[in-house]
């Protein structure tokens, strides 16, 4: 049996890098589904995963409240181009130096700070207005007071 | 000449009968046993509030005590369906009051309740008994002061995780000045102070007191003053755990824990401190149902409770509790039936996995009578799904939550179907199934072939097309409830399968690929189903074949209703509209 589909007046937006094509199915759909891909831009949805509202605000909460505390901080970590990020306790490292070195390590590869260039790996981060910034530029104690999550840029291409 | 059971006789037989499947088995029969039925029915139940008129249900039931209601559609519980949408409780209230003034509980959920219709139950039946409102929004605490105060045989007041108005804590003054009859209150999901002196005199003139869930703003101290007064509570929520640390304190809390010998069901513990978990372990042997949903304690400390909680039967608690844990569980809760694991991280960039796939195999494996599953977690396999199902052909409820959407068995990197086909062929009893992670549509093949006894279905971020759904639709025998979200099903597998959404109490698919069209042919072709297009955008300015973002379709003898806000589309509404042709084989 022959189902057709049409879902042209969907917008596409970019697949999702882990879903695999569609399998043995005789419909061919480029699905274009609502839910965004895996990458450090993704906002807080209200609807997944399907929490009621009770717990997904006292988790939030509590999120908040984790920041104050002086003992850890855990920031998230992409590098570009890899869906699985990594998470890191920011309030483990001395200064930029070390959490250079450390990433360096837990990534496999040098990475800088500074402007993005064709060859290195480059630091960034989200501050707390959601802006992306390159890090280094203000003193270390500022830095934890604003950074919201890390990303590796790639070597960019031409 | 034909045998009849005189309707004395019947009645009798029929007073034994407490299932209401049966009792609508038993009023199929013959129209005297319909008749006999209907008038000894003191227990109703309706699913859907607008499957049935509440003028009808009253007419048929004149000696209906209790009634339970359910309004919005489950997906409301995750925010998918908007302000406003519908579940009104008035009219039901308003019809009990005038046909069915002996009626002594009532029980809603997910419906829109006012202070009005608070105060209308107070003031309409006079024997007034059992109140509980499960995720109802729409009133405040001046409805609830009505209640305490006029209702003078109240025995139950239960507000779970309702979105209440709160005006402070003066309602709990308005229980009656001598001895209540209460049995049973729960007003955790307040937020505001109730005064703890209050609250200690209500406690000591309620005898009957059992069952007692405490808002978060109960401190400590107020809690220890509470337990005192009730040591005969079986069922506590507490407050807020959060507190220094006084070694007074701490005593205080471990010797009134130690009092309440009748102790089996705990939950609340917000905030938690490690420190304090000690003081429950007096009452951990006898627990049977414990709740740290909201607790955010690490696993050793919540081994070294749960090792003293042999009897537990019901565990719901947070996916800081590891798969180490939960290997500890299978080991020391030998009873345990029901099994909740909450998301503590619920981003969905969450790298952090505090629980894994292995955490539900030991508990599997461990406990011989666990029925029910409710588990969230970042990824799964199929050799884990397939371990479980054998353990475990027990199993009534199965939900999964692979938090990552699309997740494939990370081992192998193919899709989940190998696994739910195990439990869907292997669990002969399920009936609730939630799926999750990448499934093809052969995974709902193998759902529609053997899950013969699943009466609701909850799928997300699955299947290649519409197959899945036409596999769901033509197979799954008892199937009453299907919720669908973000699944690439159009038109032809619905307007195919159109009659078996008459056998079914809803269907309910949002961000799938319906069509407007699709929705308007069907209702023209199926009278007896309510379709509701539930769209921000009027489906007016749309073309005929663009998706619609939600549809929630209900078998109802109510006809259509009269109660839409506007961003809800039904054929009674528009009517001029006329139907186009679709190309469909």
């Amino acid at each position: 049996m022959e189902f057709s589909n049409s879902c042209s007046s969907f917008s596409s937006s970019s697949l999702d890098s882990t879903k695999p094509s569609p399998s043995e199915s005789s419909v061919n759909l480029s699905l274009s589904l609502t839910f965004p891909s895996t990458s450090p831009q993704r906002e807080a949805r209200q609807d997944w995963p399907p929490i009621k509202s009770r717990l997904r605000d006292t988790l939030k909460g509590r999120r908040l409240l984790r920041r104050r505390d002086d003992t850890s901080l855990f920031v998230k970590v992409y590098m570009e181009g890899v869906p699985i990020g990594r998470k890191l306790d920011l309030c483990a490292f001395s200064g930029y130096e070390s959490l250079l070195e450390n990433l360096s390590h837990m990534f496999d590869t040098p990475i800088i700070c500074g402007k993005r260039d064709r060859k290195h790996h480059v630091l960034t981060y989200e501050d707390k207005d959601g802006d992306w910034m390159m890090v280094g530029d203000i003193p270390w104690d500022m830095f934890l007071e604003t950074v919201r999550r890390l990303k590796i840029t790639r070597p960019e291409r031409y | 000449m034909a045998l009849r059971l005189p309707s004395k006789v019947l009645k009798h037989i029929l007073s034994f009968i407490d299932s209401n499947e049966d009792r609508n088995s038993v009023s199929l029969v013959c129209k005297s046993w319909f008749e006999t039925e209907r008038k000894t029915r003191k227990r109703v139940f309706v699913g859907n509030c607008y499957a049935v008129t509440p003028a009808a249900v009253a007419r048929r039931f004149p000696e209906m005590r209790s009634l339970t209601l359910k309004g919005k559609p489950h997906f409301a519980d995750y925010n998918l369906v908007p302000d406003g949408w519908g579940g009104y409780a008035c009219p039901w209230i308003e019809a009990m009051a005038a046909k069915s003034p002996s009626l002594e509980e009532i029980r809603l959920k997910r419906m829109v309740v006012t202070d009005e219709c608070l105060e209308r139950i107070a003031a309409s039946f006079k024997d007034f008994k059992v109140l509980v409102l499960t995720s109802c929004e729409g009133f405040s605490t001046d409805g609830i002061a009505a209640i305490a105060s006029t209702c003078r045989n109240l025995r139950v007041l239960e507000l779970r995780e309702c979105i209440v108005e709160d005006l402070g804590g003066d309602w709990l003054s308005y229980f009656p000045e001598t001895s209540t009859s209460l049995v049973s209150l729960d007003f955790s999901c307040l937020d505001s102070e109730v005064k703890i002196s209050d609250l200690e005199r209500l406690v000591s003139r309620s005898p009957n007191l059992k069952s007692l869930k405490l808002n978060p703003a109960v401190t400590l101290d107020g809690l220890v003053s509470i337990l005192r007064r009730a040591p005969q509570l079986t069922e506590l929520g507490t407050g807020s755990f959060a507190a220094e640390l006084k070694p007074e304190a701490f005593t205080k809390l471990s010797k009134a824990f130690s009092n309440c010998k009748q102790l089996q069901s705990l939950s609340g513990l917000w905030d938690v401190l490690p420190e304090y978990l000690p003081a429950l372990y007096s009452v951990c042997p006898g627990l049977t149902s414990l709740n740290l949903s909201y607790a955010t304690v690490r696993m050793p400390d919540l081994v070294e409770l749960l090792r003293r909680c042999s009897k537990l039967q019901k565990l719901w608690v947070m996916d800081l509790i590891e798969d180490k844990g939960l290997e500890a569980v299978a080991s020391y809760c030998k009873e345990l039936r029901e099994l909740r694991v909450f998301p503590s991280e619920p981003d969905l960039d969450a790298t952090n996995i505090p629980v894994t796939e292995q955490g539900l195999v030991y508990v599997s494996k461990g406990c011989r009578k666990l029925e029910s599953v409710l588990y969230f977690c970042v990824q799964f396999t199929n050799a884990a799904l397939i371990t479980i199902a054998r353990k475990r052909p027990n199993l009534k409820c199965f939900r999964l939550c692979v938090i990552e959407p699309f997740a494939p068995d990370y081992k192998t990197n193919e899709p989940l179907d190998k696994g739910f086909k195990a439990i869907a062929e292997g669990c002969k009893d399920l009936r609730r199934l939630s799926v999750s992670g990448l499934l093809s549509d052969k995974a709902f093949k193998y759902i529609g072939k053997h899950a013969k006894k699943v009466r609701m279905l909850s799928i997300a971020f699955a299947g290649d097309s519409d197959l899945m759904l036409h596999h769901l639709l033509s197979g799954c025998q008892s199937l009453k409830k299907l919720e669908i979200r973000d699944c690439p099903f159009g038109d032809t597998a619905l307007l195919e399968n159109a009659a078996k959404l008459e056998t079914m109490r809803s269907l309910w698919m949002s961000s799938c690929f319906v069509s407007f069209g699709a929705c308007k042919l069907l209702s023209q072709k199926m009278p007896r189903l309510n379709v509701e297009v539930i769209d921000e955008h009027p489906p007016k300015t749309r073309p005929e074949s663009s998706p619609v973002e939600r549809i929630y379709i209900y078998r109802t003898v109510a006809g259509p209703r009269m109660d839409t806000p506007e961003f809800v589309w039904t054929l009674h509404k528009n009517p001029e509209i006329g139907v186009s042709k679709l190309a469909i084989k």
